[in-house]
């Protein structure tokens, strides 16, 4: 018999049996959709980390106080990064571009009667190029107001939205504990950063933040809350990396355990990869194992539709089919199953995948490394879940199948 | 009786379809042993019209087995129209019941899920005769059995005798040696059995060699040679039809 009349005559066999072949494709389509929606979310949500790391600026560095060490025993975290530090390394440290020391706290914003609680960051003229922030409107700080610590702003344009409504900012005076400071520039939109809106922020001098605001709090100057670098270029990250850590050891005489930590984007992005790759992992283990479920589920409808037709089975091979005959007709019923069933669940996990990616920020897509894997793993468990009940098809007694009830 | 055998080396006469010697079938193992065929002889020609008859128990449905190629002779020797079965391994035996052997069963055994033309043309498929063909042939088939208006109606849409002359016309599509009938009316009324008996009588004619497992004697008498079983051996093996009634065994 040829494989044409086999594919369908198990065809036949399934389509008059709709409900059940339907039920017992579910397995599968579960399965895969799960598999292939998984997998291009995960891959969505690695790709959305690194967007969002690519949102910070270029070949940036940034440089923390306390090390991870201490941060593993204590929330507080020590005071222990000054303006002086910055100013070091704006000077002494040869591969980079530029230094953006930055203090920032959490704190109201008062403009008229209304009032909205954002991050406030003192920083210098240098943090819009570091940080690849662009005005939309106005300007960026001085570098005079930030040696003298004049009270102006520039304004994100998510706060600029939420205080001024569609009123240009530009020239008005907003309050911050108890300071008035005059909005100088709106900065163009930039789009959140791990669920941080990097919009819904209000830029002042750090000087003017450090003096007027918070005091000082380190015996060693003006405390910043970290420090982003630029480095020239992504070969120099690396040597950027080292020159800061060494630079950083002698101004605060550290023998032993250093007092900050110098971070890059890319190990940040691995720390974040290394999550989400875990997590991906993690969620597909878990739709393979539904795959296997909807394999075995194959497996046991087969194994009842063997039971069930084995009269059907008795006059097949007293009417000439041989064991092979027979063999590859249950085991084609059992592909098609998985089969049909993968590819229906392939496209509800690829529909999943264009809807979460229109719906959220993740941009998931669909990956076709996700669909191979799918289609080959039902595929094979069409063969392997199949074989044992079309073996046991096969092996009936014709003589025994005809007489059976 | 005995004299009535032909001999199979007797080449003048009729071609010889079914030749049985020394057939024996033995089931289970160890004490508990079924001789369920002893010695068994027979020869059946080209064109005859038989049936085996005998008490259940004696063996007659083993015997249909035998014939029918779907189990072998534990010792012994079986023809089928010529090739040695006896020897042949599981799937060469599906090959002989495919070319030379048409079954019809007393509970039809038709595929439900499929119309009266497909089931009579599954035998064509595992004979591999091309998808056209198979259409013709099996559209004369069940013209010749008389059911040309009922070929795309699914079993369950056929009363019983027509399912049983769909069977028949799926027993003779591969134009078989021998139709081997196990019981055909035994599912039937007695119109319908008249009808389905009509239908063997026919084919036989034309030619068909066609063997007859039963246990009714009305059925056993539309045939024109009755072999009769009993404890698993031959004790009549050319009996006359008329004579049936009057036999004491």
């Amino acid at each position: 018999m040829d494989l044409v009349e086999s594919v369908k005559m198990a065809t036949a066999t399934l389509t008059g049996n709709r409900l059940r072949s339907a039920l017992t494709m579910l397995g599968m389509i579960i399965g895969n959709a799960s598999v292939v929606a998984m997998i291009g979310i995960g891959e969505g949500a690695q790709r959305f980390a690194a967007d969002q790391f690519k949102s910070l600026g270029p070949n940036v560095l940034f440089i923390v106080p306390g090390n991870d060490k201490a941060r593993n025993r204590t929330l507080n975290i020590p005071k222990t990064l000054v303006l002086g530090d910055a100013k070091a390394i704006a000077e002494q440290v040869p591969s980079i571009n530029d230094v953006a020391p930055q203090l920032q706290n959490q704190v109201p914003v008062v403009y008229g009667s209304k009032r909205k609680s954002t991050l406030v960051i003192g920083t210098t003229e240098r943090f819009a190029i570091v940080r690849d922030y662009n005005v939309a409107r106005g300007r960026f700080i001085a570098q005079q107001e930030v040696q003298r610590g004049t009270p102006v702003a520039v304004i994100g344009s998510k706060l600029a939205e939420t205080l001024f409504g569609q009123k240009n900012p530009l020239g008005e005076r907003v309050r911050v504990r108890g300071l008035s400071f005059k909005i100088i520039g709106l900065l163009a939109s930039k789009g959140s950063f791990l669920g941080n809106n990097q919009d819904d922020v209000l830029l002042v001098p750090l000087s003017t933040l450090a003096s007027r605001l918070t005091g000082r709090t380190s015996p060693y100057g003006d405390e910043v809350t970290f420090i982003s670098v630029s480095a020239k270029n992504q070969s120099q990250m690396a040597a950027a990396k080292t020159q800061i850590t060494n630079l950083l050891r002698l101004r605060h005489k550290i023998v032993t355990e250093d007092d900050f930590t110098v971070r890059s984007q890319d190990e940040a992005l691995s720390i974040i990869g290394a999550v989400t790759g875990a997590l991906t992992i993690m969620l597909v283990a878990i739709a393979g194992i539904s795959l296997l479920v909807g394999g075995i589920g194959i497996m046991n409808i087969m194994l009842v539709s063997v039971t069930e037709r084995t009269q059907e089975i008795g006059l097949r091979k007293a009417i000439g089919a041989t064991q092979a005959d027979i063999l590859i007709q249950f085991l084609i019923e059992s592909i098609i199953l998985s089969a049909v069933g993968g590819i229906i669940g392939i496209m509800i996990g690829a529909g999943t995948v264009v809807m979460v990616g229109v719906l959220t920020p993740l941009k998931s897509s669909v990956s076709m490394p996700a669909i191979a894997l799918a289609v080959s793993v039902s595929g094979g468990i069409g063969v392997f879940f199949g074989v044992v009940p079309a073996q046991r098809a096969a092996r009936l007694d014709p003589i025994v199948a005809l007489r059976s009830n | 009786m005995r004299s009535e055998h032909i001999p199979s080396q007797d080449s003048h006469r009729a071609a010889v379809i079914i030749r049985l010697e020394g057939v024996n079938k033995v089931y289970g193992l160890g004490e508990t042993t079924v001789n369920a065929l002893k010695d068994v002889n027979l020869t059946v020609n080209a064109g005859e019209y038989c049936a085996i008859m005998g008490a259940s128990g004696s063996g007659k449905s083993t015997m249909m087995n035998m014939i029918g190629c779907l189990d072998r002779p534990t010792t012994g020797h079986y023809y089928l129209d010529g090739e040695a079965v006896a020897e042949m391994d599981d799937s060469q035996l599906a090959h002989v019941r495919n070319r030379k052997i048409g079954f019809v069963f007393q509970q039809f055994h038709l595929l439900s899920q499929v119309s009266a033309l497909e089931n009579v043309m599954l035998p064509m498929i595992y004979a591999n005769v091309p998808a056209a063909e198979r259409k013709e042939r099996a559209i004369a088939a069940l013209q010749q059995v008389g059911l040309g208006d009922r070929l795309n109606n699914r079993p369950n849409q056929l009363s019983g005798g027509q399912q049983q002359r769909v069977a028949i016309a799926r027993a003779i599509v591969n134009r078989p040696v021998l139709l081997l009938a196990d019981e055909p009316t035994g599912a039937l009324d007695s119109k319908t059995t008249q009808e389905i008996l009509e239908i063997f009588g026919n084919l036989n004619t034309e030619g068909m060699t066609v063997v007859m497992v039963t246990h009714e004697a009305e059925v056993a008498r539309s045939t024109r040679r009755v072999i009769w079983f009993r404890d698993g051996q031959v004790i009549h093996e050319n009996l006359k039809p008329e004579d049936l009634m009057q036999a004491t065994f």
